[in-house]
């Protein structure tokens, strides 16, 4: 499969500290990829880079066969990005804001209105074109930012944790969203912390941890370099994993430990999240508690 | 022109933004000059000649000088640091297919709408209280001016800045002395040499002389005309490097 985005030796650096170290990235035409990694990993700087906002200390990107040097007005023009935070104009209406959008990339005046209609009825916000911004839920300002990022129909759409701080209803209402845009051709660059937001929507998914790529793969690919089955009990150390190739072995070992706190269970997204970033948090936390 | 038309896209969404607001942004920003008329102008200076004309006849064009300052800076200067530092909102413009100088123009049109709308409130306030005042063209043309050269300076401040402390300790060191220091109240020639130079420096200087001789049909300063023009070429080369090279 061709890849829309390929990024090799990737690094930016904040005066003395790395934030991005050396990292490839391949994301392939028209997936899903999610970009995993905890807070201050480097997975915003990776997609202000991306993105063209900010240039790399070093690497190479290609986006859609461009280079991200020189004159980036053409290779912009493929780019929709979603934010972390909301930035549309909190002052004035959603129309406006969409207006606005489609003014600044300079789509003919004779088309802003359909797309904005077509754009607004798939996301299902055409009763909320006339609200100002400030006044709508966070789910409804997230799909806001999404028709706004979509109105230039953009190759690629980067979604900076786009339910971060949203309730159940208004993280499934984005899920269903995103699956319609990648069905319609859109690739879709996601970057999460909520592995069930990943292994319900990504196709592929790279673990960034400290600034590099811890591994990356199909979600299942992942859990199976790991392991596929997954053994957790109370050791000296606190709560401890085992990971087995076979369900066998791990059942063996399950057995063996005689524990009613054991679990044997599949392996998930979330165990090659924690072991790829670490699980010193909660090691720290439970230290804490015991003082 | 494709400038043109790419400076009115950036504006867009100010222009909105000041449709919306713009009863309350002008009531806001007329509060302060309209006190210093009635404090100053009517309190302390009636009956007082200054330069050769009534002090109110003086004063006026000082405080329309000091409202296209303080109107067009705050609108831009705060907006801009607020979409940078906050909201994250001006990198979306950085996605977009425009140019810097578009980007650096278009986000001063607020500010020079804003301005002009207030400034031209006062200068027709000032006709109706003092009949010395005279409205033409080359005052308006000199607020025009006056008013673009801080809203340059509110985008240059507003990408420099790095939070509301940084922005708070420009407004007070170097607007608010401006707004009284630099002739809109008196007359310069009251001030000790050294302090006469140092304000000479400062760009409210001049557009207040440019405003009192339109005003006032005196001879017109070519010079700090002049001056302002380098200010806003000054202003508009930082603003454009600092985005040019996303060193804000």
């Amino acid at each position: 499969m061709a890849d829309i985005i390929e990024a090799r030796g990737l690094t930016v650096k904040y005066g003395d500290k790395t934030a991005v170290d050396g990292i490839d990235l391949r994301v392939h035409r028209g997936e899903i990829f999610g970009f995993l990694g905890p807070n201050g990993a480097g997975k915003t700087t990776t997609v202000k880079v991306l993105t063209t906002i900010r240039r790399p200390t070093a690497g190479n990107i290609v986006l859609d066969g461009r280079p991200l040097t020189g004159n980036l007005s053409a290779v912009r023009s493929e780019i929709g990005l979603v934010q972390q935070h909301i930035v549309l104009d909190k002052d004035i209406s959603v129309r406006e804001n969409l207006y606005c959008h489609a003014m600044l990339h300079k789509i003919p005046r004779s088309e802003i209105k359909q797309r904005t209609d077509d754009i607004c009825a798939a996301v299902e916000l055409t009763p909320y074109l006339d609200s100002l911004v400030n006044n709508l839920s966070g789910g409804w300002k997230r799909k806001a930012a999404i028709a706004c990022a979509l109105l230039h129909k953009p190759k690629v759409l980067f979604l900076d944790e786009p339910t971060a701080g949203l309730d159940t209803q208004s993280r499934h209402m984005l899920w269903e969203l995103i699956r319609v845009l990648n069905r319609r051709g859109t690739t879709i660059f996601l970057t999460t912390h909520y592995m069930d937001e990943a292994e319900s929507l990504c196709d592929r998914v790279s673990v960034i941890s400290k600034g590099k790529i811890a591994d990356t793969g199909t979600p299942r690919e992942l859990c199976e370099h790991l392991g596929r089955t997954a053994v957790e009990y109370d050791g000296p150390n606190g709560r401890e994993y085992r990971y087995f190739r076979h369900w066998d072995e791990g059942k063996a070992f399950y057995e063996s430990l005689g524990s009613e706190n054991a679990v044997l269970r599949g392996t998930h997204l979330e165990d090659v999240y924690l072991e790829e970033t670490g699980r010193e948090n909660a090691a720290l936390l439970k230290k804490v508690l015991r003082i | 022109m494709s400038l043109g038309r790419d400076i009115v896209r950036v504006a867009m969404a100010d222009l909105f933004y000041l449709k919306r607001n713009v009863w309350v942004l002008l009531a806001t920003s007329l509060v302060t000059p309209l006190l210093y008329l009635v404090a100053f102008g009517y309190g302390l200076g009636k009956g007082v000649i200054m330069d050769g004309v009534p002090y109110l006849a003086f004063m006026i064009p000082g405080v329309v000088a000091l409202t296209t300052l303080t109107s067009s800076f705050s609108s831009i200067a705060n907006k801009i640091m607020v979409q940078r530092r906050f909201y994250e909102s001006f990198d979306e413009l950085r996605l977009c297919p425009i140019s810097c100088a578009s980007v650096v123009i278009g986000k001063t049109v607020l500010g020079v709408v804003k301005g002009m709308l207030c400034g031209l409130l006062l200068l027709f306030l000032g006709h109706f209280l003092c009949a010395e005042l005279q409205i033409n063209a080359g005052l308006i043309t000199v607020m025009l001016i006056s008013c673009f050269v801080y809203s340059l300076l509110g985008v240059t401040a507003g990408l420099l800045a790095r939070g509301l402390p940084t922005m708070n300790l420009f407004n007070s060191f170097v607007i608010l002395p401006m707004t009284f220091l630099c002739g809109t109240m008196f007359s310069l020639s009251a001030l000790p040499q050294a302090a006469q130079d140092i304000i000479w420096a400062l760009p409210l200087t001049h557009t207040t002389e440019c405003i009192r001789a339109s005003a006032l049909g005196w001879a017109f300063p070519w010079t700090s005309l002049l001056i302002l023009c380098l200010y806003a070429v000054v202003f508009y080369a930082v603003s454009w490097y600092v985005l040019k090279t996303g060193k804000e």
